[in-house]
């Protein structure tokens, strides 16, 4: 039991970090839903980051601590399911991933070098052609789009399934970890500065205790998809979703709350994140698919 | 980062839970149904003597007070282990987590080989005397008073909820010797001397739990002051400290939920309320584990101790809840005598936000030292 990174993993770190620091700024005039990262995804693939997971020095844990950093970035671009599912498939499929569950619009589906495709108990890949997919306008923060056409799906045998189901959930919590870390940042920095009663806002013990309550949740998340990224197995990654998506409801409420008004306007950035943890919430089915993903992995039922 | 046991601490949880089945007997769960009741602490004595002779009471404490200098990890693999069963070692493990580790560094000679040895044996029970009626949270409000006396102190007070009072040796107390915060000594006072008189609080958390303790003209000696007059507030820091993550109660909720899943599997009552409920009860139980592990992992760097260990604190309290509301909700019969275990855990469980310090008063630490909030004003 070691949660210290090795010398590999810290040179990451420090290499994510000054690829982090390009892109922490919102464009001051960036007033939309999703602000788009083409650029940190440029940068991410010149360096070959996409492909870490497969570096026995590094591993899908590396791969979970990138995803976690870079869904803390206001911008966003498709990261989680190229490290973390994408290995576990063939690495030699092209990017960028998206997830389409039972016809419904997903994340970077119009963008989408390989789609992975839900439907039922069934799992299959798809390399769609650009008429195959378009854009969604939506509320989320990333950009979304949906399949109209029918490309060829191969569909996945059943233990190639449960292992990208496995990976979906992990990535699922490894990027929220990152989203409900940053909601918690931002949400500080207004409590911090904004005075009423003549005093900061952060100095209220009913906002503090609450505040503190989500960084407990978000650091837990954290943790457990840390601990599954590690393992691998599929009922800690039912258990690191699960938390990931009830932990999720509960801090994007409270971060609203936190930034008032305020926070219902594009001008404060809040929304790229909440309504990018907002999108996976029902990803994978959902707080109700996790559970009965642990009552049979870890729980034995059947 | 590497979240699996090595080979060494494998071997050694091994050893330890052999140890559990060999000497933990058949109705050890009914005796287990209160950490200070008397069935238990007679046991306990007898069990915490047999775990010394098997080296497994303080292996990380230096060799020089009985122990081998075991590492961090050993010493929360036992914990773990310990409270899993329903801590069998009672009040005792308070000697080996921290009373016995404090004296090592701020008991006088005299002090450490009068305390230091019994606890090692695993023969002693000692009380912690902070808590009095109008000083909770706000603990530097105590008012209990130890005034000079040509030969030590005479104290006068009176201390509450004080645990395995009504079987204690000897009470590591808490009282006031000049005004203030740094007006607070710590006395070790043998719960036998005359004045002091114990009174139990009958309570829904287990026999001989919680307790008054009354002072009346208490003399005490001056070799009893531990460290100097006002030291208190340091020495209790460090203590604390040497504590760092506390009991590590997820270990005994994970082993209740998962005992109760499996009547309700059994009964065909593992049904969509309860699978979701147990779900995220097993996973707070499991962030609380992770939690604690990586306070370790810090202990064990040589980090000083930091906020971690409010929010390791904050997630217990969550596991705790979780699993006691899905037992009383999906297996009420457990709370009526169905499983001693499970009524017992629910008796502990209850007390995760309390015992030891009302939590909030870590959501405070948390918002202040992790989240970097500004301060409430006083």
């Amino acid at each position: 039991m070691d949660f210290t990174p090795n010398e590999d993993q810290l040179a990451l770190v420090s290499a994510i970090e000054r690829i982090a620091a390009e892109f922490t700024a919102v464009p001051t005039d960036f007033h939309g839903f999703a602000l788009e990262g083409e650029a940190l995804a440029r940068e991410l693939e010149n360096g070959q980051y996409f492909d870490i997971a497969a570096i026995p020095e590094m591993g899908p844990v590396s791969a979970a601590t990138v995803v976690e950093r870079l869904a803390r970035l206001p911008c966003t671009t498709e990261v989680a399911l190229s490290m973390l599912v994408r290995p576990q498939i063939d690495i030699e499929l092209p990017r960028p991933f998206a997830l389409v569950e039972h016809g419904r619009p997903g994340r970077f589906v119009a963008a989408a070098g390989t789609l992975i495709v839900i439907d039922g108990d069934d799992i299959g890949i798809a390399h769609p052609r650009p008429e195959d997919v378009e854009a969604v306008e939506s509320l989320y923060a990333y950009p979304m789009g949906r399949l109209t056409g029918n490309p060829p799906v191969k569909a996945l045998s059943g233990a190639d399934a449960d292992t990208v189901r496995t990976w979906l959930r992990i990535a699922c919590a490894a990027e929220m970890a990152g989203l409900l870390q940053a909601a918690i940042d931002a949400a500080v920095e207004h409590l911090s500065v904004r005075k009423q009663f003549g005093r900061p806002l952060g100095t209220f013990q009913a906002l503090r205790h609450r505040m503190a309550e989500c960084a407990v949740l978000a650091g837990g998340v954290r943790l457990l998809a840390l601990k599954a990224a590690w393992s691998g197995d599929s009922g800690e990654a039912a258990l690191a979703a699960l938390h990931a998506q009830d932990s999720a409801s509960r801090v994007v409420y409270d971060v609203h709350q936190m930034m008032g008004a305020m926070g219902m306007t594009l001008e404060m950035p809040v929304h790229l994140w909440t309504y990018r943890a907002k999108a996976l919430l029902s990803e994978l089915g959902g707080k109700g698919a996790q559970a009965r993903g642990v009552a049979t992995f870890i729980f034995d039922a059947a | 980062m590497e979240f699996d046991w090595n080979q060494q601490q494998r071997d050694f949880r091994a050893t330890v839970r052999a140890f559990l089945d060999a000497n933990l007997p058949d109705n050890w769960e009914e005796i287990a149904h209160g950490p200070g009741s008397s069935a238990q602490t007679t046991f306990s004595k007898q069990f915490c003597g047999a775990l010394a002779d098997a080296g497994l009471l303080v292996p990380h404490w230096p060799e020089r007070w009985g122990g081998r200098d075991a590492d961090p990890w050993s010493a929360f693999i036992l914990a773990e282990e310990m409270w899993a069963a329903g801590e069998p070692r009672g009040g005792q493990y308070m000697n080996v987590n921290w009373i016995g580790p404090t004296f090592m560094r701020f008991g006088t000679e005299q002090q450490q080989e009068r305390y230091i040895p019994p606890m090692a044996r695993g023969e002693t029970l000692w009380c912690q005397g902070f808590s009095e009626p109008e000083s909770g949270s706000d603990l530097a409000s105590l008012r209990t008073r130890a005034d000079k006396t040509e030969s030590g102190y005479r104290v006068n007070g009176q201390k509450i909820w004080t645990s395995y009072a009504g079987h204690a040796d000897t009470c590591f107390l808490l009282c006031r010797t000049a005004p203030g915060k740094g007006g607070i000594s710590i006395l070790l006072v043998p719960m036998e001397t005359p004045g002091i008189t114990v009174r139990q609080i009958p309570s829904i958390i287990g026999e001989g739990d919680i307790h008054e303790v009354f002072f009346d003209d208490v003399e005490v000696a001056d070799t009893a002051l531990l460290g100097a007059e006002g030291q208190a507030w340091e020495i209790v820091r460090t203590a604390l400290s040497l504590e760092r993550v506390g009991i590590p109660r997820f270990a005994l909720a994970s082993r209740m939920l998962r005992r109760a899943v499996e009547v309700l599997k059994r009964d065909g009552r593992f049904t969509h309320g309860a699978i979701d409920q147990s779900a995220k009860a097993h996973a707070a139980c499991e962030v609380a584990r992770m939690y604690s592990y990586n306070i370790i992992d810090q202990r064990c760097h040589g980090q000083p101790p930091g906020p971690e260990a409010s929010a390791a604190r904050i997630a217990t309290v969550n596991a705790e809840r979780q699993v006691t509301e899905f037992v009383v909700e999906h297996l009420p019969e457990a709370l009526a005598g169905a499983d001693h275990m499970l009524m017992a855990h629910h008796q502990r469980a209850i007390v995760a936000g309390i015992a030891s310090g009302a939590a909030e008063i870590q959501l405070n630490l948390i918002a202040t030292e992790l989240l970097q909030l500004p301060r409430e004003p006083r």
